[in-house]
């Protein structure tokens, strides 16, 4: 039992940790492009802070249409592996991750980007000032993003099905205890998803202290 | 000649109040000219133009000759490089004061022990040798407007501007400031202030030029601030 549970938590861990890359690779770069631009920022900005809200459900919903074998990704033939929950769950955090690294690199973009131009750099030397002092929010937004794809379940539990010893995380482990009636072992997990929540929660705030006035 | 600025226009995105209302001007080197006017007339705006960050909405800047907003690349880098816009509000990267003063020159390809060594001697040069080693965190702010200064001036900028440079200075520090500006004017660097101060601008201007709601409201030698505020009283 003991080492499903360490099994289970370590999977979750991995596929949200992995999720978390993924879409920080894109969502980070996007973010910085709209943060340089008044004209992209004032369009895009609100229908991305409108779709962090959005139901997990409706995006496995989704991911499942597109991974299923009729489906225009089915030939991967990822629907019910644990890369079909990283996909979903990178897609899932992908508006929380750009809206709230998006702040810190607008702000950092308003008064660093202005005094590398005035002390003569290059737009890479520029970017990279505006990067650097962007950091402890940018890695904020991470962690935040982390915690939201740990704690969701309806992804994971559309294209990644709850396989035993496979696609099982924290939070499709909970809703089958739950439905068998096995509470014990639902709380237990259920205890060690917010414990990881809240190491998480604590980091975020020291991250917070870091970050520059 | 300088930076020349013909009939420019500007406006804040999604602002329909024009900032700025067909300005020409030029700044020289080798002089101190002061703009001088009440808040909202339009200064820094005004100063970022002539320090090539912001683009105009209509009208010409002149740098050294080029039409700057049509140059690209690297030939605009290097008319970037000849002037400095120092924010009335000190922004300052992480790290200490030091590294805030050599950080331009490592911009500019110069070795991390050269640009040290050159940041160190001009701390030393104007009597704040204390102030290198403080985090820029722990700068109280006329400490980071002075480190702000520093850091603008050991670029030898050939246009140094400053807006209310002396803002967060205490009686002290307004003295080290004022020895800065004249040192660098004597080196032949252009030095072009806006200020609300008018006491300040009276005793520094060689030319003074008086903005009122985006527009030149007078034009001359410091004499025409007196005749200004005359008029106003």
């Amino acid at each position: 039992m003991i080492k499903e549970i360490v099994e289970i938590t370590l999977r979750s861990l991995s596929i949200s940790g992995a999720a978390t890359l993924l879409a920080s690779s894109w969502s980070i770069p996007v973010a910085y492009k709209i943060s340089r631009s008044q004209r992209l920022s004032a369009f895009f900005m609100p229908i991305v802070e409108a779709i962090i809200g959005m139901p997990t459900v409706l995006i496995g919903l989704v991911m499942y249409m597109l991974l299923c074998s009729r489906g225009p990704l089915g030939i991967f033939r990822l629907l019910y592996t644990p890369y079909a929950i990283i996909l979903g769950q990178a897609i899932l955090i992908t508006p929380l991750l750009i809206a709230t690294s998006f702040r810190s690199l607008f702000h950092a973009n308003q008064r660093y980007g202005e005094l590398a131009l005035t002390l003569g750099a290059t737009e890479r030397q520029a970017m990279k000032l505006v990067l650097t002092e962007s950091t402890p929010g940018i890695i904020a937004s991470i962690v935040m993003s982390f915690s939201r794809a740990l704690g969701e379940l309806g992804v994971a539990l559309m294209v990644g099905g709850n396989i035993r010893g496979y696609t099982r995380v924290i939070t499709t482990a909970i809703a089958l205890e739950v439905s068998r009636g096995e509470f014990e072992l639902a709380l237990t997990l259920g205890c060690i998803l917010i414990t990881i929540l809240i190491i998480v929660s604590l980091s975020l705030r020291m991250l917070r202290r870091l970050q520059p006035l | 000649m300088s930076v020349k600025l013909e009939e420019i226009w500007f406006r804040y995105p999604r602002n329909p109040k024009w900032i700025l209302k067909g300005i020409s001007l030029t700044f020289r080197e080798n002089e101190v000219t002061v703009v001088v006017g009440p808040n909202g007339s339009g200064k820094t705006t005004l100063l970022k133009i002539a320090s090539l960050l912001y683009k105009p909405l209509r009208g010409l800047v002149e740098a050294w000759g080029n039409d700057f907003w049509s140059l690209t690349g690297d030939a605009k880098i290097k008319l970037r490089r000849r002037v400095v816009y120092v924010h009335e509000k000190p922004i300052l990267i992480k790290g200490t004061a030091l590294h805030n003063v050599a950080y331009g020159l490592l911009l500019r390809g110069f070795s991390r022990e050269e640009s040290l060594r050159i940041a160190e001697n001009l701390f030393t040069r104007f009597g704040v040798p204390y102030l290198k080693g403080k985090p820029a965190s722990m700068l109280s702010a006329g400490e980071s407007q002075l480190v702000s200064l520093l850091r603008a001036i050991v670029l030898n900028p050939s246009l140094l501007f400053l807006d209310e440079p002396m803002a967060h200075l205490d009686l002290g520090k307004r003295r080290i400031v004022l020895s800065m500006i004249r040192d660098l004017v004597k080196n032949g660097v252009g030095v072009v202030i806006a200020t609300h101060d008018f006491s300040l601008a009276q005793s520094l201007a060689d030319k003074a030029v008086i903005l009122e709601e985006g527009a030149i409201a007078a034009e001359g030698g410091s004499e025409v601030i007196f005749e200004y505020l005359g008029q106003k009283v």
